[in-house]
Parts: C-alpha cells; structure tokens; sequence
C-alpha cells in the first residue's frame, strides 16, 4: 500500500540530477524492461519497471531500501528495448549511489555487498591506476567478512581451486602479486577527489 | 592492409586471466599486417564497477588524449573497454562542457575528439574486412561453433555495433574459416552474469550454466567469444559451475582471435591455447 504522506516529492528531482538518471520522467510504464530482463527467470518478482514507477511517485525509502537494486547484471537489455529511451541500466546506477550517499550519512544500511566490492575496486584504480586483482580481493573480503584474517581465510576457501587452476595456466604467478601501475597515478587521485566530491 | 595501425589498448586482464586473448590478438594482427601500437601508460576503463558515468569519462579521456596524441584510432578485445572507452568518447564529442570540466582537472585529461574506438571484433569485420581474411586463411577450421557475444557488442545503443539480440559479426568469422555455426538463438547475446560473480555467485553462476548448457544442447564443440569477463565466467569458472550444479559440461571456450589464428596457420602456442582452462586440444586438431 502506498503511504501518499510518506511520500518524497522530491525524490524524482533528485534522481533526474544524477548522472545517469536524466531520463526517468520519459517513462510511460509500459514493461518493456521487465518483459526482456534476465534477471526474471531468475527472481520472478525482479521488476525494474516498478522500480521506476515508485521512484516516479517519490517513494524514496522503498526505493532506496530495495534489495533488487544490487543485483542489475548492467547487460543494457532493458536500455535496448526502451521505447523512451528511458536508459534503464544507467538509472538504477543512480539510485544506487543515492543510496550509498545515504548509508554514508547513516540514514540507511544496504544489506548488499555489492558497494563495498565497488568500492574496493574504485580504490585499486585510484591507487595503481591499473586494477590490481590481488589488492581488490583482499580489500573486499577483509570488509565482507569483517576483519583482515577472517577475510583471508574466507578468501583462500572461495579461491584455493581456482587459483591452482589459474596458476597452472600461467594465468596467476609471481607477477599477479604485485601490482600493474601507471606512471602517473597522481591524476588518477585527482580524478576521485573531483569528480565524487562536488556531489556530496 | 599496410596502411591500417591502432593504438592497442589491452586492459587490466591482458597480462593475467585474458593474457590468451592478448598474445591471440597480436598474433592474428600481426599475420594480416596490421600494426598494433601498445599506448603508453593507458589506464584502467573503470570496468562495471566505477558507477558514476562523469569518473568513467574523465579516466577514459586520459586514455582517448595518449591515443589522439598519436595520431591514431583505439582497438581494444575487451567488450567492457570498449563499452567505456567508446561510451566516453561519443559523451565527450558531444558535450563541450564536460570537456572543459575533465580538463580542468589535470591537461592531462584534454582530449579533443580526434578519436575512433573500435572493439576487436568490429576492427576485424568492418576495418580489415572478410574479403581481406579470407585471402589469407591457410587453414580449415572443421569444428562447430556457438558464438557467444554477451552483452557490450549489440548493446546499448549508444555504443552498439551489432545487433543487440541476434547479433552476426562473429557468425560471418567462423564460417569463412569453414566453421559450422550452431544454432545458438538469444543466447548468443545474453548476459553471462559476470558482474555478479564476486557479489551474487549464485545468480552469476546459473546466468553463466544457462549460456554453457545452450551451447552444449545445441550441439556445439566450442564456445567462442570476445571479452575477458565472458571468458572468466565461462572457461576459467567452468568446473566450479559444474560442481555447484553437479552437473559436467567440459566444453572449450576460445576466443574468437585464437580460433581464426588457427585458420591463419598461426601455432597454438602462439595463440596462448594452452592457457584456457578447459583443454582446447580436441578443438586444435580438427584444424587442418
Ligand atoms: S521500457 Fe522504458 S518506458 Fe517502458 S516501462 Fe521500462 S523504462 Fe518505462
Ligand atoms: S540491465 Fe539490469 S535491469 Fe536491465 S535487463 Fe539487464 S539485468 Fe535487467
């Protein structure tokens, strides 16, 4: 049921600012992006469609809070097909660094992992310049599992098969323990602090 | 084909889980005649994980700036590169604004549009083209094959340069190498579902069975496709697929460059086709 006083007005206004969410007032609720998604055979209740018309009505925390947020496969299907040119993929990228935005500032706790795994990924990038699968893995699993040795150990019981396999190929040794950089990393710091700063 | 040279830009798997993409790729070029030039100190696209489109175009503007400086056009094997560095260069062209915004940021960082981004696929079809491969194919690649494109080849529109559900380019490859295409429908362009692999193994994993239990009904002896993500889900995570499922697919997964290196008489070696996971042995016997 729809709480009309619970209802964010703003909501929509928000999302438009975002990169990525320009287009959500072009939506004319017909389903084409749930009817193709992939994700439905998967989760039968998976529904981005919805997800457009709550964020349309400002139900800003049902939207935020929605687990089905994080597991978008970002495989541009439901972009595709729109006949608004909605930008479906690109959107549901906004609400979710809305929704990070949020649990930084403590208003909201995402069960998700999905954001400490980005997050990880982002600080390789900003540190090497290059990704560096080693650092990344250590990062996520350290906060994933809640300390350093727990993640380590979570870690080599998720990875020991494969990276034996991998190591086998000669697609892991010696070389992918440390990691790739650009000369110029001092640009990749730039380019973080910048570009997420103005939006806080 | 002499006058055709790129920037190559390889991406962060290319010296680890898609260093067989990368030597394939340089072998193939090399023996058609086209220059690769590595860019020099290119940086990482951002992959699906930097969210915030203005990031992504501020890093690949670095790396379309280092290919402009040069003179010349980006190939890059790697869908999700692709998607960004192409994604990036159109926004860029179009809005003077952000230009000025990137640039303000380092100078670095100034690029001026001069570029075009080509996906290895797109360069092979439409920049060498077919006629071009056909003259030089020495060899008859007597095996049948599932062609998998995944999600960034057809898709969005934005970027796509094929088609976003019954894409074709790879198709048009492997039969002028004597493949025989097997019927592989909308899973052809279906998402694998590796960028949950880290953070929802579970979906990942039945994204992924569904594309390799496809090829395999279908009659397949390969799969072969273009991205280094792809590749991961498929070959490098096969057997933990089949454990998770218990279920046994044993099915070679090769990239598109490794299968037409063989038709251009390319040793196996060379194509790095003793690093996929699965055993591509049976697959490069059948090439004569
Ligand atoms: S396909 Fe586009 S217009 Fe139709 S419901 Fe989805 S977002 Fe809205
Ligand atoms: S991008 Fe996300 S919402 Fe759109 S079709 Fe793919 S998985 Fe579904």
């Amino acid at each position: 049921m729809i709480k009309t006083w619970e209802l964010d007005p703003n909501f929509k206004y928000e999302i438009l600012k975002e990169p990525g969410g320009e287009h959500l007032t072009a939506c004319f609720q017909c389903s084409t992006c749930t009817l193709g998604c992939p994700l439905t055979e998967i989760i039968p209740t998976y529904n981005p469609r919805r997800m457009i018309q709550m964020s349309l009505l400002g139900m800003r925390n049902e939207v935020l809070s929605n687990p089905d947020l994080w597991v978008c496969l970002i495989c541009q299907t439901c972009t595709a097909r729109c006949p608004q040119d909605v930008q479906i993929a690109d959107l549901l990228g906004a609400i979710r660094r809305i929704a990070e935005r949020e649990e930084e500032t403590g208003k909201l706790k995402i069960s998700s992992v999905r954001p400490s795994f980005d997050k990880a990924f982002m600080h390789q990038i900003q540190k090497y310049g290059r990704l560096y699968d080693m650092g990344l893995a250590m990062e996520y699993y350290k906060v994933k599992e809640g300390s350093f040795i727990k993640g380590m150990m979570a870690m080599s019981k998720d990875y020991k098969k494969f990276g034996m396999r991998m190591f086998k190929k000669g697609k892991m040794g010696v070389k992918s323990m440390f990691p790739e950089k650009v000369k110029d990393r001092e640009v990749m710091r730039k380019i973080f602090e910048r570009m997420g700063a103005e939006k806080k | 084909m002499s006058n055709l040279k790129y920037a190559y830009f390889p991406g962060c798997p290319s010296e680890s889980t898609a260093i067989d993409q990368d030597m394939s790729v340089k072998a193939v070029f090399e023996r058609l005649g086209v220059e690769l030039e590595e860019m020099e100190d290119w940086n990482c696209c951002g992959a699906s994980e930097v969210e915030d489109p203005e990031i992504v175009y501020a890093l690949n503007a670095r790396n379309l700036a280092i290919a402009e400086k040069k003179g010349l056009n980006i190939m890059t094997p790697c869908s999700i590169c692709y998607y960004n560095l192409q994604r990036s260069n159109k926004v860029l062209r179009e809005n003077e604004e952000l230009r000025k915004k990137i640039h303000s940021i380092d100078s670095s960082l100034t690029y001026n549009g001069g570029v075009e981004v080509k996906h290895v696929v797109d360069a092979l079809v439409n920049d060498i083209g077919i006629e071009e491969i056909s003259s030089k194919v020495q060899k008859k690649v007597n095996v049948k094959v599932a062609p998998y494109y995944g999600c960034y080849m057809g898709r969005p529109p934005l970027t796509a340069f094929d088609d976003p559900d019954a894409p074709i380019l790879m198709d048009r490859l492997i039969e002028v190498i004597g493949g025989e295409v097997v019927p592989f429908d909308y899973r052809k362009a279906k998402c694998c579902g590796g960028p949950l692999m880290m953070t929802v193994p579970d979906i990942a994993f039945k994204m992924a069975r569904d594309i390799l239990e496809g090829a395999k009904n279908a009659g397949a002896d390969c799969i072969v496709l273009a991205c280094p993500l792809c590749g991961m889900m498929l070959d490098a995570k096969q057997e933990d697929i089949e454990e998770a499922f218990g279920i046994k697919i044993g099915l070679p997964v090769l990239y598109i460059t490794q299968l037409l290196g063989l038709a251009l008489g390319i040793s196996p070696d060379k194509l790095g086709l003793n690093k996929n996971v699965v055993d591509t042995k049976a697959i490069v016997g059948r090439v004569v």
